[in-house]
């Protein structure tokens, strides 16, 4: 059968598809949202990849399957490379169009990059559908994005961060639906996402946005990305298709808990119910949603400990994306106990500064209001908690944010509410990241945060795109970086990965370097758990033959080693783990012109010279003396002074091994 | 006549382990020497006994020449091998020896010390009516080199020897007038330093040469027979590490002229045993010109040995024992082709040793292929001794044919696990198209050195699995990862 949605066609092809499709086409999120939203993004590629056979036949618009902080985890916890995951999906499903999810100037990582960093990067990965969004609603800040995209001929799908509030209406929302269509030059070659990352749009809030947009602008074709978190997922994509909306975010609903997108064959048959066609084959959906079974168990360590729907979503504005990992740091920092209190002040917050949560915002906010509890707790405990809520409480909701309003020791107290918040929030204040979607906040939110130097920097505020004001970074220089911090060139790939995550993506490098294909090839039990008992057994097939490691015995630890002996195709092999525990024999490489180093790695044999016999420190030398041999395989290598100097200190002695370029002497010179 | 009864190998690793083998065949027992990191070594367990002689540095064991003697004594042998490298070209040991009342299985100490000079080798050569690169012995001052040049109508380069050098030390290229005064002054002083005689010699420079040797028998009675030539061209850092024979850059009657050249100058001086005539060839203008005599067996001797299926020590230990040659130079036909690559324990990049344990060793097999080897799995590789780990050849019809199981040996199934190896760059030197026309020098390895390792093979998926069960090695110790 012919498919609707494939790699390969132009914008405008898609979207006259989209234009004279007879019901709704569903993008699944399986691979990505569904695994960020409930289980911290740790399904790894090893399990994803068997769902690709069916996604090939489902007749899906895209599978959204990169982007988002899937990356970031990728690299950091899943050592999994995203150009890899790519490869992977092109070759088990070529049919098939990939969807990212790209955060505008700050791409997968967390700092608004300039435009060459943008370009650089943009074009070097290979996604058909980029669902682009700025969680300030600047659409300036998707510029460059746009502009990359559009040229080499994919699908742009810029996309407005949805909340609801009573400032966020339909008049706001048209208005940045105007940026964007100026933006992309009309509506032809977009489609326009409405990105509801917290599951926060009401039914009739939702039905009435669409119709909005779709009076405004009748040929913009929309899609309505929805997270569950409040439990109305299904009745709000239901009046979303009734109101124009073509395109559809799901999940497989074995994998669906309650953050993430609303279950795909629960909405395929609400849809067809209510008479309104949906381009999926349900019949290998479901099976699909069967293969999710074999392995969801793996995954249960990673579910977020705060389980059901939360209709609060709708005050505190958590999106589905960041519950997860916010629970996980609560449980991290001991602070678990206290998240119905952070939630709250959350909902109070986003009054006072306005903005929309989602990454990096909800960052932003989730660091800011949690640093606000922590210290309140910390010093007043529960009577602290109780307070600060009582005085938020009163300025936002009494009050209506007039900061005036509130009595003299209430003004005082709120003007250090912010003095200890993070970096990123005085950036933001700052428009570091853009402008603030309702304006700059209230005087006092600066004076609270910068205190007497609040003047000098309210005139540092930016009203100018980062795109405008960023200036290029020197990629050369970072790739030297790079390459220093590994100590081998860097693919193209790696590079990118390093512009994301710099130290993360060192660490990845490292260990991919040491572990080569490990996180692809090993199921997920064992590339968490190892083998448990003697005898058990792993086997896969590596580049096109068998394989087996087998565990023979797990030594008993011994001055921080465990001798681990396993089978590899039935030869013994045996590791020497290091345990925490281990004392780190620490090797000192020479650094600059006073510290020299071994040229070889050899055998110190002698310290000093035949002349004047061992040298120590404190002894002078002249240049060109010789003040150590190395012998390595029978060859004699006379270490010379570079220069007239005072030994400081001899680092080895006599017989030492020594490895090359390991520390020997430190001189002063003369 | 005397017989070898039994014999004390004067060496350690592949040198020594290659000679056992052919005592083994003749069942002449065999006593092994080793210093104290060398106690579990290989060679020790392939002798019927074996001596320690001493610590890891070589001058307190296996340059030890009087506690190697004691040892051949106090075991009842009666005679020493002493391999190649350590002991085998010193005059002062093989005199010992036959002072000793042992047998010594080499060349006669005379000839061993008159062929260590340079210049008196040289001499002996031009007396043979051997061309020798043009030179002068007599060189006092930088004068005596700008004469010498303009009398005898000689360009730069020239080349600056330490007489009694060797290992390639006490050598320098020069350019130019320029660097002339420099570099004499610095050749003369490193002359004294490491041989403590400065007396040092100077030659034209051969440009991109090519260095050939003719491997020869001699018994005590005036035979002397070549087993035709090996080239020896591709070195890094003046040592060898790949061997063919023949020789790809000769012709059938420049072979010819420069075997019976060989014959005729170990004649000249007396030789006996087998030794070995080394040539640098000058292929644009094919002439050979004399380098030097090495009074010993070579690493290389195992390729002479495919093409003319005869074995070197087996005739070392038969002229040992005063037997004439049995052979006719009539006798002698070379039918295969054959191929030497040295596995040396080294970073193939830039050559740093490299040391440890080898945790795994698979060497590999099949048809045309000869390998010697001095390790086993598990065994240490110390720090104090050469790097060789293995010696692999292989013999095939013609020269293709050699190169194309060469490959197969080292891209397929030969696992050196525990240490760094040469093998990377061997395989890219084999299978690069200069190499595989005979297009090359000895500088080949310099000049090519970026473009071979660009093309050093990806890894395998035998070394991939290795890292794959360490990651299940290391979780099924420590159970799951904070960073996971």
């Amino acid at each position: 059968m012919e498919k609707i949605f494939k790699p390969g066609l132009s914008p405008k092809e898609i979207v006259q598809r989209v234009r004279t499709l007879d019901g709704v086409a569903i993008t699944l999120t399986g691979m990505r949202d569904a695994g960020q939203s409930d289980f911290k993004n740790r399904h790894r590629i090893y399990d994803l990849k068997t769902l690709s056979p069916f996604y090939e036949d489902m007749n899906l618009f895209s599978s959204e399957c990169h982007g988002g902080a899937r990356w970031h985890v990728g690299i950091m916890n899943r050592k999994e490379d995203p150009f890899e995951e790519i490869r992977l999906l092109r070759e088990l499903m070529p049919s098939v169009m990939l969807q990212t999810l790209i955060r505008e100037t700050n791409l997968w990582g967390y700092r608004p990059y300039p435009k060459n960093v943008i370009e650089y990067v943009v074009s070097a990965v290979d996604i058909d559908v980029w669902r682009c969004f700025s969680f300030l609603n600047d659409i300036r800040n998707m510029k460059t994005v746009a502009e990359v995209v559009m040229k080499r001929g994919r699908l742009f799908q810029p996309a407005i961060s949805f909340t609801q509030s009573h400032w966020t209406t339909n008049e706001y929302y048209l208005g940045v639906v105007d940026d964007i269509v100026d933006l992309c030059a009309g509506v032809n070659e977009i489609v326009l996402c409405i990105k509801d990352m917290a599951g926060v749009g009401s039914p009739e809030r939702i039905r009435s946005l669409v119709d909005a947009i779709k009076q405004k602008y009748p040929e913009l074709m929309i899609q309505y990305h929805r997270h569950a978190t409040d439990g109305l997922a299904l009745p709000a994509l239901l009046s979303a298709a009734k109101a124009g909306a073509k395109i559809l975010d799901a999940e497989e609903d074995s994998l669906t808990r309650f953050y993430g997108q609303a279950p795909i064959l629960s909405l395929q048959a609400y849809l067809e119910e209510s008479g309104i066609k949906a381009l999926l084959n349900r019949e290998i959906t479901e099976k699909a949603t069967e293969k999710v079974r074999e392995w969801i168990g793996h995954y249960e360590w990673c579910e977020s400990p705060f389980k059901g729907f939360d209709h609060n979503v709708t005050k505190h504005k958590m999106p589905g994306g960041a519950f997860p990992s916010s629970f996980e740091q609560a449980e991290k920092g001991g602070f678990l106990h206290l998240m119905p209190a952070i939630l709250r002040v959350m909902s109070l917050y986003n009054q006072i500064v306005k903005y929309f949560d989602v990454t990096p915002g909800s960052q932003i906010t989730w660091v800011t209001c949690s640093g606000i509890i922590n210290k309140y707790s910390k010093a007043k405990g529960e009577a602290g908690v109780n307070h600060v809520i009582k005085l938020l409480d009163k300025l936002v909701e009494k009050n209506n944010c007039d900061f005036h309003k509130m009595e003299n020791d209430e003004q005082e107290e709120l003007l250090t509410l912010f003095r200890n918040a993070p970096g990123d929030f005085k950036n933001l204040i700052l428009g570091n990241y853009g402008k603030l979607p309702m304006g700059w906040p209230d005087e006092w939110v600066y004076k609270s945060t910068f205190g007497e130097e609040w003047p000098d920097k309210l005139k540092e505020r930016k009203e100018l795109s980062p795109l405008d004001t960023i200036k290029p970074d020197d990629l050369n220089k970072h790739k030297e970086e790079f390459e220093e911090k590994t100590g081998r060139k860097p693919t193209e790939e790696e590079f990118i990965l390093y512009l994301m995550h710099p130290k993360d993506a060192v660490e990845f490098v490292n260990f991919r370097d040491e572990f080569g294909e490990t996180p692809l090839v090993l199921p997920t039990n064992v590339w968490r758990e190892g083998l448990k008992m003697p005898g058990d057994k792993v086997e896969f097939d590596l580049w096109g033959k068998p394989y087996c490691i087998e565990l023979v015995s797990v030594g008993s630890e011994h001055e921080g080693h465990i001798y681990v002996v396993v089978k590899v195709n039935n030869s013994a092999k045996v590791y020497t783990i290091a345990t925490p525990r281990a004392k780190k024999a620490e090797i000192k490489m020479a650094k600059g012109a006073n510290q020299i180093g071994s040229p070889i790695n050899g055998t110190i044999w002698r310290i000093g010279n035949p002349a004047r016999g061992s040298i120590k420190a404190g002894d002078i030398v002249q240049k060109g003396e010789e003040i150590a041999n190395i012998e390595a395989m029978k060859m004699e290598n006379a270490i010379v002074a570079p220069f007239d100097a005072v030994i400081s200190d001899v680092i080895i002695k006599v017989n030492d091994p020594v490895q090359e370029k390991q520390l020997l002497f430190e001189l002063k010179p003369l | 006549m005397a017989e070898i009864k039994k014999i004390l190998i004067a060496n350690r690793g592949v040198p020594a382990v290659r000679v056992m083998h052919t005592c083994r065949d003749r069942k002449i027992p065999t006593v092994a020497v080793y210093s104290t990191p060398d106690r579990l070594s290989h060679h020790v367990f392939v002798a019927e006994s074996a001596v320690h002689i001493g610590e890891a540095p070589p001058i307190e064991s296996y340059l030890n020449m009087e506690k190697i003697i004691n040892a051949a004594l106090q075991t009842n042998c009666n005679a020493i091998h002493p391999g190649w490298g350590f002991l085998a070209e010193n005059a002062k040991f093989a005199r010992m020896v036959e002072d000793a009342g042992l047998i010594w299985v080499g060349p006669p100490p005379n000839v061993i010390s008159l062929m260590g000079d340079k210049i008196e080798s040289k001499k002996c050569a031009i007396r043979a009516n051997v061309p020798t690169i043009p030179g002068t012995n007599n060189v006092m001052s930088v004068d005596d080199i700008k004469k010498w040049m303009k009398d005898e109508n000689i360009d730069f380069p020239v080349m600056i020897k330490a007489s009694a050098g060797g290992g390639g030390k006490g050598m320098a290229k020069v350019s130019s007038d320029d660097e002339l005064s420099i570099l004499f002054a610095q050749v003369k002083s490193e002359a004294m330093k490491s041989f403590k005689d400065d007396t040092v010699l100077v030659e034209k420079y051969i440009e991109k040469g090519r260095h050939i040797e003719v491997q020869i028998v001699a018994d005590k009675f005036g035979h002397v027979l070549h087993l035709y030539e090996r080239e020896c061209t591709l070195q890094r850092r003046n040592q060898k590490i790949i061997e063919e024979a023949p020789s790809p850059s000769l012709t059938d009657d420049l072979r010819g002229e420069i075997c019976f050249t060989a014959v005729r100058i170990m004649r000249e001086i007396g030789y006996h045993s087998a030794g070995t005539v080394e040539f640098i060839f000058d292929s644009q203008k094919s002439k050979f010109y004399f380098l030097e005599v090495n009074t010993r067996l070579q690493v290389e001797h195992g390729i002479t040995e495919l093409i003319t299926g005869l074995d070197i020590v087996n005739m070392m230990l038969d002229l040992a024992e005063d037997k004439p040659l049995d052979l006719r130079q009539s006798d002698i036909h070379p039918n295969r082709w054959a191929l030497e690559v040295r596995l040396n324990a080294e970073d193939p990049k830039n050559f740093s040793p490299s040391f440890g344990t080898i945790s795994r060793l698979q060497i590999p097999q099949g048809p045309g292929v000869r390998i010697a080897q001095s390790i086993y799995e598990g065994c240490q590789i110390p720090p104090y001794y050469d790097s060789l780990l293995m010696l692999i050849m292989t013999a095939g019809a013609d020269r293709d044919d050699a190169i194309r199981t060469m490959d197969r040996v080292l891209s397929r199934n030969l696992r050196v696990e525990g240490v760094k190896t040469l093998l990377p760059l061997l395989l890219s030197i084999i299978r690069h198209k200069d190499f595989k026309s005979g297009n090359f020098s000895t500088k080949f390895i310099e000049e090519h050195l970026d473009e071979l390792v660009a093309t050093f093979k990806e890894n395998t998926p035998d070394d991939e699995i290795l890292k794959i069960a360490k990651h299940v090695a290391k979780i099924s110790a420590l159970g799951p990862q904070e960073w996971m």
